[in-house]
């Protein structure tokens, strides 16, 4: 049988596995990685996959506080701005309203899908997934989610809405006076905690993990 | 590293398929993959013909996204000077913050909406003349222009983000307002495009190339 401990470093059902490069496809023996250590193709040397320090933990921990701070990304605005009188606020659903308010409503709806969907598909998911795992169970449908992660990866584009956003400070320069606010802070601190709870677990672990998961009764 | 192309095991030889979504090798007869079960295949389905047409509709898509203005400009300077609509091209916003001495937002936006974007689809172009043997360049290479392409690509997304930001913060009353112009949706296509087009595109065709070739 195939025995699950948590802390056991990635394991695997099948010892003799074998993995075909996903650049020049070339079949070779997979071996099992000590934590950091990174397995490179040897017809081509591109990267086959790594394995990651305590990954579970970091993918949950990161996951969990990228969703905290989702949270408080989505309740405070980013910053407020005076001119002439006039006090505007700034946040992630005031970008996309704002846009819906000027017909713009295919652009409004791909801002709502790239700043706002895929962060927390992708936060929601990995927590859902991850967590369970830990003790190696897996709830209903983590197959699923977990290739919903993977699908939403590249179309969440919250840092690129940040450097957007700076350019923005920069165009309007001292038209206005500009205050920071909370929001901000949680910005980018989503940003960065997503960032290292995907770069925390190594895809082919995950699955691997999850096809143990699975497989129990 | 060795680079003799026709050593070792390829999968697709074998008639095996690395899952597309988790990775796992198995027969590509089973059909769908054993452990996540999506469907398998030896390479991406009509990779080549998927990559080439998503890329010209994004050539097609940059031409409104260049003439076009992003955003209309609507102010008290504007309106005195016969109340239009004041608009701008991206270029021409990128030239006007270059003179006002505006070098780093001149810079992001070059780079981010002219430099990427071009790059990215001569890139493309290039691995699919090299997918079907007009590249002499090594398949190293190849990999490395694939790799670019996809780190890179999202990163044009940055000017969209501007207007939605822009359009959000300018609302001064009656003094200034501003509103998303046909480019920004244009532009926004051509990225999500390049995209599509980069994901469609299958690598493994390089080596496959290489290895017939040699």
């Amino acid at each position: 049988m195939f025995h699950h401990h948590p802390g056991l470093p990635w394991p695997r059902r099948d010892r003799n596995e074998r993995v075909a490069c996903q650049f020049c496809d070339a079949v070779q023996p997979a071996p099992s990685l000590e934590e950091g250590e990174v397995a490179i193709c040897g017809h081509c040397g591109e990267t086959l996959y790594q394995n990651r320090p305590r990954s579970l933990s970091r993918c949950v921990g990161f996951s969990l506080a990228a969703l905290f701070f989702l949270i408080i990304a989505h309740s405070f605005p980013f910053l407020t701005m005076e001119a002439a009188g006039n006090r505007t606020e700034l946040g992630l659903w005031e970008a996309t309203y704002a846009l819906y308010a000027d017909h713009a409503v295919l652009l409004s709806a791909l801002t709502f899908f790239f700043t706002i969907v895929t962060p927390i598909v992708m936060s929601c998911g990995l927590l859902y997934v991850c967590a369970p795992l830990m003790s190696g169970k897996a709830m209903p449908g983590a197959l699923i989610v977990t290739r919903w992660i993977q699908l939403s990866e590249p179309w969440s584009m919250l840092e690129v809405f940040l450097l957007g956003f700076i350019v923005s400070l920069l165009k309007l320069g001292h038209l206005a006076e500009i205050h920071f606010q909370t929001g901000l802070w949680a910005l980018v601190a989503v940003v960065f905690c997503l960032a290292a709870a995907m770069a925390g677990i190594d895809r082919r672990e995950l699955w691997d993990r999850l096809e143990l998961a699975l497989l129990k009764p | 590293m060795i680079d003799d192309p026709s050593s070792g095991d390829f999968a697709a030889d074998l008639g095996l398929a690395s899952c597309s979504c988790c990775g796992k090798l198995s027969p590509v007869d089973l059909g769908d993959c054993p452990r996540c079960g999506k469907t398998l295949h030896l390479r991406k389905p009509f990779s080549l013909a998927r990559t080439i047409a998503l890329l010209s509709a994004a050539i097609a898509f940059y031409v409104p996204a260049m003439t076009l203005p992003v955003m209309g400009v609507e102010g008290v300077g504007t309106a005195s000077a016969g109340g239009s609509t004041g608009g701008s091209t991206i270029v021409g916003g990128v030239i006007t913050f270059w003179k006002s001495g505006s070098y780093p937002v001149a810079i992001i936006i070059f780079t981010a909406s002219v430099l990427i974007p071009i790059l990215k689809i001569i890139a493309l172009i290039w691995l699919c003349l090299a997918a079907t043997g007009r590249s002499r360049a090594r398949p190293h290479s190849h990999a490395f222009a694939y790799h670019i392409t996809e780190l890179v690509g999202r990163w044009s997304m940055v000017d969209v983000f501007v207007v939605a930001i822009l359009v959000c913060l300018v609302r001064l009353g009656n003094i200034m307002t501003i509103t998303p112009g046909p480019a920004a949706i244009s532009f926004a296509t051509v990225v999500i495009l390049t995209m599509l087009s980069a994901m469609s595109f299958d690598p493994r065709l390089l080596w496959d190339h290489h290895r017939r070739s040699a």
